[in-house]
């Protein structure tokens, strides 16, 4: 992967990623070094789409995992073929021909791919997303090890299996819980905060070319002003907010006012307590005065 | 100052070096691969660039954000900027005595019992460049602890940790005010100075270790936030726990083909994926006695933001008598106006204590609430009236509900001079608790 920090910048810049220089660099170093890129933050700040455009940027295959409580090997590593194992002993037993060895079953006829394994097997270098990975349990984090620091996976019945090309490894958390030092160590840290206004502005034009560029300013305000409500349950996305753009731009919209905003409220506030608390403690009149105080502050 | 020479000579893996030492030093947690690949890192990046070199620390070396406010203090004082290395070196021996000096005077002015307390030179340095106003505060808070009942040596090393905390708050508080980075002549960054402000992780680290008794009206919209955060974060990660995964008795295919692969690939024997845990049923019992009801207020904050979490909740208030407030906890809205509503018609908050009186009440008034699948959590210190009667209840509460959790503000070193401590801690599971994140730590590990 040949590939500059100018380079790096303008494909993010070109993919519609808006982000600043230390988290250009940070990316840069992890493909540099070849290490793993853990990036922490609120959900809804662009951690996963890191991944995605990561992808883009070096033009090769995303692949995703999800993690989940519960997620084991099976899901994440490989699986045997169990139902094309069985046919075969069945239909050696049919044919009244030797017994089937075990060795025979488990050979890579019979192997399933999981996202780990397609990731340390493929040709040419892919990017792994591993998403959401405070979600998995204490274990599977535990067994993350050996892949993120050797790119190599030992499957018992085969031996151990190198890396063809060492993955772009892009890990997301939400910070639910606390993740080990050893899967920290492991990696390059980059921490992902909500945008500024102005970047968020700059998100917008990206992302929803037709949006008007007061009404660019008025979204982003409001959603910076939303992000620091402390009682908000579920804080505004930038998906969010962009979803909230385009509808605004659908319905020909140039500017927001108190009004319109109570009224698509649905589209940025998704539980019921937090429109709630929108409706007692900012309302309309609080958008008027936000938007108010950002025109003049310019 | 505490940089070797140049940047961009030889001296550059020794610099770094002694900077992770100072950043081990000051608790974070950095083992020799994250250095070496902050050095290989560092090759890779133009030095030039003062802030391409800080970014790239960080990423290689700090793994929580709640480290950067320490990691940046701590690197723009050893990195401080050509202009403050070019300085003569008289300059530098005047300002190293100064520096000295201060750290003298500072170890001399903490102190418990006589002795200095244990801390290390950076913290001394800070406390130096606190203003007189802090430092007569910390000192004031200092003597009077020193001079409180039944605070003796035991005590030395929770003083050390609250003189820790507030030495980080102060420095973390001064770099939200700073704009610039580290300030002219070779003196110490101003972010190592004093000055206390707000939001930052490192003060909520602060609040989150302080005695709960001791927050003031001033910190509390700040506390409430970190129990809002806290609460919310575990309260997902409850209701994670209680959504039915795949280990939900199922089949095990893959253990179940193994192990019946010597039958010819015949099923004989089925492996079941283990089953999760039954969900438990949380009864919370807050003394809210006169020197209890600070904590308990906290406690019931935290379990408020559980409310939807912990489905089978239920929670009482009890001094000498016994009062129901799960309605009102369940509650939606501002937690502030529901303990004003429960405070006001309540007969119970800032009573005495009759613990056995209370436990005897919810024994027969309650009984639906107490089966094997409840954990009873406590909030008390112990302290009661008729002591005989309140383990003879508790003896009997014991044996009808899974487990107790006790919750006790008082620290561990006090437990052996109360009887009553030892005794309850026979009979329940009993965690010190008198700070938010005790209380974070042992709600986490038992709901």
């Amino acid at each position: 992967m040949n590939l500059t920090l100018a380079d790096l910048k303008k494909g993010f810049k070109e993919a519609g990623y808006i982000c600043d220089d230390s988290t250009a660099l940070t990316v840069f170093l992890t493909l540099e070094l070849k290490k793993p890129l853990l990036i922490e933050g609120a959900p809804g700040v662009g951690k996963t789409e890191m991944g995605k455009v990561l992808a883009e940027i070096l033009h090769t295959a995303l692949i995703r995992l999800q993690c989940y409580e519960g997620l084991d090997e099976t899901k994440a590593l490989y699986e045997w073929n169990y139902q094309r194992q069985l046919l075969r002993i069945q239909m050696n037993r049919n044919l009244e021909e030797e017994q089937v060895k075990e060795e025979d079953l488990f050979s890579e006829q019979y192997l399933l791919e999981r996202p780990l394994l397609k990731a340390i097997r493929a040709l040419e270098t892919p990017v792994l997303l591993i998403d959401e990975v405070d979600k998995c349990d204490p274990e599977f984090e535990a067994f993350l090890f050996e892949i993120l620091s050797d790119f190599q996976v030992s499957i018992p019945e085969l031996g151990t299996v190198q890396a063809n090309q060492i993955p772009a490894v892009v890990l997301t958390s939400n910070n639910e819980r606390e993740l080990s030092d050893g899967l920290k160590r492991r990696c390059l840290y980059l921490y992902l905060d909500f945008p500024t206004v102005e970047e968020e502005v700059e998100i917008i034009r990206a992302k929803v070319p037709g949006a008007a560029d007061r009404l660019a300013w008025d979204i982003a305000r409001v959603a910076a002003n939303l992000r620091r409500q402390g009682d908000l349950r579920k804080k505004p996305s930038i998906a969010e907010t962009l979803d909230w753009a385009r509808a605004l731009v659908f319905l020909s919209k140039k500017r927001l006012d108190g009004k319109l905003v109570s009224e698509t409220l649905n589209l940025i506030l998704k539980t019921r307590a937090d429109q709630d608390f929108f409706k007692a403690e900012i309302g309309s009149q609080g958008i008027e005065d936000i938007l108010k105080q950002g025109k003049d502050g310019g | 100052m505490l940089l070797k020479e140049n940047l961009s000579d030889s001296h550059l893996e020794e610099n770094l070096v002694i900077f992770t030492n100072i950043l081990r030093k000051e608790g974070l947690p950095i083992s020799s691969s994250e250095t070496m690949d902050a050095l290989q890192s560092l090759q890779k990046i133009d030095l030039s660039s003062r802030e391409n070199f800080k970014v790239t620390l960080q990423a290689t070396l700090i793994k929580n954000y709640r480290d950067r406010d320490l990691f940046n203090t701590i690197f723009d004082y050893f990195f401080a900027p050509p202009e403050v290395h070019n300085h003569g070196e008289e300059q530098t021996a005047a300002y190293k005595k100064r520096c000295a000096d201060k750290i003298k005077q500072a170890g001399n002015e903490l102190t418990f019992k006589g002795e200095p307390l244990q801390l290390t030179s950076t913290e001394l340095a800070q406390y130096s460049t606190l203003t007189s106003q802090q430092r007569e505060r910390l000192q004031a808070f200092m003597h009077k602890t020193e001079s409180g009942v039944n605070v003796n040596e035991p005590f030395r090393p929770i003083l050390e940790t609250v003189v820790k905390s507030h030495l980080r708050y102060c420095r973390s508080g001064n770099r939200q005010d700073e704009n610039t980075g580290s300030s002219p002549g070779g003196e110490p960054s101003k972010a190592m100075a004093g000055g206390c402000g707000s939001g930052s992780s490192a003060n909520q680290d602060y609040l989150s270790e302080m005695d709960m008794q001791s927050i003031t009206a001033r910190e509390l919209p700040e506390v409430e936030q970190i129990i809002q955060r806290l609460s919310k974060k575990l309260a997902v990660q409850i209701l994670r726990r209680r959504k039915k995964g795949p280990r939900s008795g199922l089949i095990d295919l893959r253990r179940s083909l193994r192990d019946n692969l010597r039958y010819g690939g015949i099923i004989f024997k089925i492996k079941y994926k283990p089953k999760r845990r039954d969900r438990e049923q949380i009864l919370l019992l807050c003394d809210v006695s006169a020197s209890m009801k600070k904590y308990s207020a906290f406690v019931l904050q935290f379990l408020h933001g559980l409310r939807e979490a912990v489905r089978d909740l239920s929670c009482f208030s009890f001094s000498d008598e016994l009062e129901n407030m799960t309605q009102e906890i369940k509650k939606r809205g501002s937690i502030h106006q529901i303990l004003e509503h429960v405070i006001h018609r309540s007969e119970t908050w800032g009573g005495g204590t009759n613990l056995g009186m209370s436990l005897q009440l919810l024994r027969t008034k309650y009984p639906d609430l107490l089966n094997r699948r409840t954990t009873v959590i406590v909030v008390s210190d112990t302290r009661t009236i008729a002591l005989d009667h309140a383990v003879d209840e508790l003896s009997r509460l014991s044996d009808r509900v899974g487990r107790i959790v006790w919750l006790n503000p008082l620290p561990r070193e006090q437990w052996v001079e109360h009887r009553s401590v030892q005794t309850v801690a026979a009979l329940t599971e009993m965690w010190p608790c008198n700070t938010i994140a005790q209380l974070d730590e042992v709600l986490a590990g038992r709901l």
